[in-house]
């Protein structure tokens, strides 16, 4: 029973998106696009800091007024989900990421001609975090629009985005400022944030409706029509599950959120803190430095690599345990470091922080989709960001008053690795319990449907695609919800 | 100022040091400013080759430097040593020095009183070892090494911090040619802001001719040190070129991506029932079940 358990841990079948998708073809281009968009998401907010001081001599504003910047542009980005939901869900990814580009490219053009922080705090800030929420949730929607055999693998290639950019935004960040200085490598970042344009004219729509030019051939205007409706039902009912109150009574749903908030709490703070604490250890500056240097840069060979393997026949369907596991690596990780005293071991810890850190992140959003399906996605990964607010700007500070009462930095990396171990081990147990819960509830209602087969032969169907492959609350949910026939 | 005066309280002073504990090599602290030059003491016990002693001095001073050498295994009886400044042996510092118990001894009054007696004085015994004392006022930590970037029209600070001790007062001097200009606070041009420990020169109303190399002087009784700061005045046209381009590419990229998305959907109309991969996601309805099944087998498979 337990095989089957594991066996049945497919995604949301292709059936409640209404079309087989692509799988490849276009769709690599679609992952390129949302590459560049999810790198500058999540890579621009870090990699301002480095213009940091000279803004702080020019505007003569204090440190923490200046780090304001990089978490209020966070802070928006993660803020933004739901509304960045309901955009995607109502006019499709491509508007949005354009959208969302100009913005980031209006924040960044604007805050070139600042002379207050509070202006920074606004352009940059405000401004630029929802031009990167946008593009962020349109970016993992299309993906799932595209992919669904190989759509670990995509996620992980599109997620690479991240420490790609960071390593190339990095050194150009410091060039620009050595030639322009930090006006002028603003100006300079706008304009290369408007690729983003580029990338969501890449996100070519899959439903036939979005735009006049890529709209069906004549002989299928009736479907038009259906999928019309179809899409204005499922506005309606993302309008109701915009306020939440359904997705907390998904069991999965809010297994995957605690989870999350756990690992989120614990993840960033030893990023922030790395470089200290090997100074701390007696390391010099520039070495220290390059610890982080060589985390992004494992980071961003094992994202692509994590969506391989779990892409794999083994992990695919146990991909929900395969994400505990990497939650439990990375936790393990930061919970031996403190026993680190050489360079060399901190730079072995950085290899594996690296490969912990990139194993998540790889799985994170695709895990979600995993159990959420492609209908109830976007307001899903809307709501997750949106609680991860809270988590993601408590935990360093946090973590932060830790060294300063204790005067040691043990403590802190004891924190964020038990907190993510418990985080990864919770998820492991709870959803075993879940998947438990959820064949007992199928075979409950499988009984009854077979008690009434009689009505419709298509529910015959349904039985048996349903027997075939077991799906996940995303299928169930579908089936329960009589807005979303499984057919028309 | 008698100098022999001061030779002699130097003299005391020096037996007092070597009847001490010999092993401390830290040089005594300054002795606060008297009307006559006031007298200080650097002493160095030298056990190898050679050492080299910073000494950082901000005011003018009789300075007495003893140099002792304990010797190698063949002690001779006497050595001759002489003192150097900046490498140059010092007129008829040549003499005969003595072993006492176990050691060589050679001492030195120089008076530092101004600029150019700055510098490295070595006592030198025989050929065979050597002690440097840097005479120096306080150096600034680090050099900026990058420019700071400006813009025309705009305002620039240039900043200047000495950690320790704290200079008497601040200057600042422009680079014009190979001379350096003083600069005066003049409104809505410069203005100088000084604290005790850094000083900030705020130019107003940039011009491209402000570009250059300024200088930041801290000021001692005995030296101004200097440090340079490099100032490049840019016009906006500069990184608004970079930018139109990328704004150009931008705008090319998304033109030909969505001509390219015309032109194939073009070609799929005519095609009526077409197998292009993009039809396949627009799958009417009614092959629902069919898709349905094929798709999630595939699911199984993966």
């Amino acid at each position: 029973m337990f095989y089957s358990l594991n066996r049945i841990m497919s995604p949301a079948p292709a059936d409640a998106l209404g079309y087989k998708p692509l799988d490849g073809g276009w769709g690599w281009m679609v992952v390129f696009g949302a590459h560049i968009s999810i790198g500058f998401a999540y890579s621009t907010p870090k990699a301002l800091s480095i213009f940091f001081k000279d803004i702080q001599e020019d505007l003569g504003a204090s440190s923490s007024e200046i780090a304001w910047i990089s978490s209020i542009m966070l802070a928006v980005m993660y803020a933004g989900g739901p509304v960045s939901s309901m955009l995607v869900t109502r006019f499709g990814s491509r508007p949005v990421v354009i959208t969302g580009g100009l913005m980031c490219g209006v924040s960044m053009t604007t805050a070139s001609f600042g002379s207050s922080i509070v202006y920074l705090y606004f352009c940059i800030g405000i401004i630029g975090g929802c031009g990167l929420s946008l593009n962020l949730n349109a970016s993992l929607t299309i993906i799932s629009k595209y992919f669904l055999a190989k759509r670990p693998l995509a996620n992980g290639l599109a997620m690479a985005g991240s420490p790609v950019f960071l390593c190339f935004l990095a050194p150009v960040n410091q060039y620009l400022l050595g030639q322009f200085g930090w006006r002028g490598s603003l100006l300079i970042l706008g304009g290369m944030m408007l690729n983003c344009c580029v990338a969501g004219a890449l996100m070519r729509p899959v439903t036939p409706l979005c735009r006049p030019s890529s709209c069906a051939p004549p002989k299928k205007v009736e479907q038009p029509d259906k999928q019309n409706t179809k899409i204005k039902r499922s506005f309606v009912k993302n309008l109701k599950t915009f306020l939440d109150i359904s997705f907390f009574k998904d069991r999965g749903f809010v297994i995957y959120l605690i989870g999350n908030v756990m690992f989120i709490f614990g993840a960033y703070a030893p990023i922030v803190f790395l470089s200290a604490y090997a100074i701390n250890q007696g390391v010099e500056k520039y070495s220290a430095a390059y610890l982080l240097s060589i985390m992004g840069f494992v980071d961003m060979f094992v994202r692509p690599g994590t969506g391989l393997i779990a892409n794999s026949k083994w992990i695919r369907p146990r991909i929900q345990y395969f994400f505990s596991f990497a939650m439990v690596f990375q936790g393990t990780c930061h919970l031996l470091c403190p026993l680190i005293k050489s360079y060399a071991f901190l730079v072995v810890y950085a290899v594996f922080f690296g490969i912990g850190f990139g194993m998540v992140f790889a799985l994170i959003f695709e895990c979600l989709m995993d159990l959420m399906g492609n209908e109830r996605f976007p307001s899903a990964v809307g709501l997750v960001t949106i609680i991860e607010c809270v988590p993601m700007l408590l935990g360093p500070p946090a973590a932060g008053s830790l060294v300063d009462k204790f005067g040691d930095y043990k403590y802190l990396f004891f924190m964020c690795g038990s907190v993510i171990v418990t985080g990864g081990l919770f998820l492991f147990v709870m959803n075993v319990y879940n998947y438990r819960m959820l064949a007992k509830e199928k075979r409950a209602k499988n009984r009854e449907r077979n008690q009434s087969t009689a009505e419709n032969q298509d529910q015959g169907n349904v039985s048996e695609a349903e027997m075939e492959q077991t799906e996940m609350n995303g299928a169930q949910q579908d089936v329960e919800n009589a807005e979303t026939p499984i057919e028309m | 100022m008698s100098a022999s005066w001061k030779q002699l309280l130097s003299q005391v002073l020096l037996l007092l040091v070597s009847c001490r504990h010999v092993n401390t090599k830290t040089p005594s602290p300054t002795a606060p400013a008297l009307a006559p030059l006031p007298t200080n003491v650097s002493s160095v016990v030298l056990k190898g080759k050679s050492h080299t002693e910073n000494i950082q001095l901000l005011n003018p001073v009789n300075l007495t430097l003893v140099c002792i050498w304990t010797g190698h295994q063949n002690t001779a009886p006497n050595i001759t040593g002489h003192w150097r400044k900046d490498g140059e042996e010092i007129q008829s510092s040549r003499r005969s020095v003595q072993v006492d118990s176990q050691q060589y001894n050679m001492t030195r009054v120089f008076s530092i009183d101004k600029e150019e007696n700055l510098g490295n004085y070595s006592c030198v015994f025989g050929d065979e070892a050597k002690i440097d004392f840097i005479l120096a006022a306080p150096q600034f930590d680090e050099d900026r090494d990058k420019p700071i970037i400006s813009y025309v029209g705009d305002s620039v600070g240039l900043t200047c911090k000495m950690a320790n001790p704290d200079p008497n007062t601040w200057t600042w001097y422009k680079e014009n040619g190979t001379a350096k200009e003083l600069i005066s606070a003049e409104p809505q041009r410069y203005e100088i802001k000084n604290t005790n420990n850094h000083t900030k020169l705020l130019v107003h109303n940039l011009t491209e001719a402000d570009s250059g190399v300024f200088f930041c002087g801290a000021v001692f009784a005995i030296h101004t040190t200097m440090r340079p700061v490099e100032l490049k005045v840019i016009t906006f046209m500069e990184p608004l070129k970079p930018f139109i381009s990328i704004l150009v590419e931008v705008v090319v990229l998304v033109a030909a991506i969505l001509l390219f998305e015309r032109c194939q959907s073009k070609k799929k109309v005519p095609a009526g029932d077409g197998t292009t991969a993009d039809q396949k996601n627009m799958l009417p309805q009614g092959d629902d079940n069919a898709s349905e099944g094929s798709s999630s087998m595939r699911q199984r498979k993966v």
